[in-house]
């Protein structure tokens, strides 16, 4: 286990949901692809944080708290994304069930007009 | 430092496989419920990998968000929406979206393969390696803070032992969070209500009948 290995696995999580958001019509199945996308960014983000040193800490100057915890900023990093993530599903899901009154459907073909 | 064991390495490509085989069947089957139990899965290995990567919290946050909620507002959505049964059918840029998913991968990972990373073992102050795996002592000394190694002679009352901060990841963390990113974790709860907000507003049933009967709702608690 190295980063290049997480990074393949990251690499690989983010294709799988690249290719779901493009070749789906279901409107959920687009945003679960999405989701994917976003766990495949923080598997790299974390994995940074466990193999790659910090900068603070390779500089040279006398060791501080601050670059002690800037070992942890992908750790940070992915819960804000998570967060994000978690925002940005309930809204998107807001907007399938608008569609699907509006509409009857919540296929993407059907989504070039969303007036009312 | 921070080896890594032949069992963790075998953990680790066992979760991965079992991520991305799952995640395959998410972008793949036509039944939208079946997906979604398979999406379930695939997050939740996912929590496992933080695990696996020493990253405690967030690989709880992880299984509590994704697992917990994500998911369950997925099987919700999936519930609702009736003409589910048709499938979720893929679209005519299939090939298209296969070729550059492949793109995709391949450009990452001869990223990531030809990039020469720096590594943990490039830390050489012994200070700093103690904390990142043993622990280390601030002492406050004239009003300034001081990292100190491990076996200093203790100043009870003057010193704050810590772990490691891979060893326990989570209460560097949380200082980290209410320190160094005070202002972006206060915007990330305004941004949360922001989007609760807009989903309450997005899904109003905004036909004449039900506002009236708001509207009545709304005179008659101000009578009482």
């Amino acid at each position: 286990m190295t980063i290049e290995n997480v990074l393949l696995v990251s690499a690989a999580l983010f294709a799988i949901g690249a290719y779901g958001v493009v070749s789906r019509r279901s409107l959920i199945t687009v945003i679960m692809s999405l989701e994917l996308m976003f766990n495949g960014v923080v598997i790299a983000a974390v994995g940074f944080s466990r193999f790659t040193p910090a900068a603070a800490l390779l500089s040279g100057d006398p060791i501080t708290a601050e670059a002690i915890r800037s070992a942890l900023t992908g750790h940070v990093f992915a819960i804000f994304v998570t967060s994000v993530a978690a925002g940005e599903a309930a809204l998107a899901f807001a907007l399938v069930f608008a569609m699907y009154r509006a509409t009857e459907s919540v296929e993407i073909t059907d989504a070039s007009e969303m007036k009312n | 430092m921070m080896e890594v064991s032949s069992l963790t390495t075998i953990a680790f490509w066992a979760t991965s496989a079992l991520i991305l085989g799952l995640a395959l069947i998410v972008v793949t089957q036509r039944d939208v419920f079946r997906a979604a139990i398979a999406l379930a899965g695939s997050f939740f290995g996912v929590g496992i990998l933080y695990f696996i990567l020493s990253a405690e919290f967030v690989g709880v946050v992880q299984i509590l968000v994704y697992v917990g909620a994500i998911s369950v507002l997925m099987a919700f959505a999936v519930m609702f929406i009736q003409d589910i049964a048709s499938g979720s059918r893929p679209s005519q840029g299939r090939l298209v979206g296969a070729a550059v998913a492949v793109l995709i991968f391949a450009a990452l990972a001869f990223t990531a393969y030809n990039t020469n990373w720096s590594s943990m073992d490039e830390i050489t102050d012994p200070v700093a390696v103690a904390a990142l795996t043993e622990g280390y002592t601030e002492r406050t000394i004239d009003g300034e803070i001081q990292i100190l190694g491990q076996g200093v002679a203790p100043d009870a009352g003057f010193d704050i032992e810590n772990d490691g901060v891979f060893v326990d990841s989570t209460s560097a963390l949380g200082v980290s969070l209410i320190r160094e990113y005070m202002l972006a974790f206060e915007i990330i709860g305004l941004l949360l209500v922001a989007s609760l907000i807009g989903g309450l507003l997005l899904i109003r049933d905004r036909s004449p009948e039900t506002e009236s009967e708001a509207a009545e709702a709304e005179t008659g608690g101000a009578s009482v």
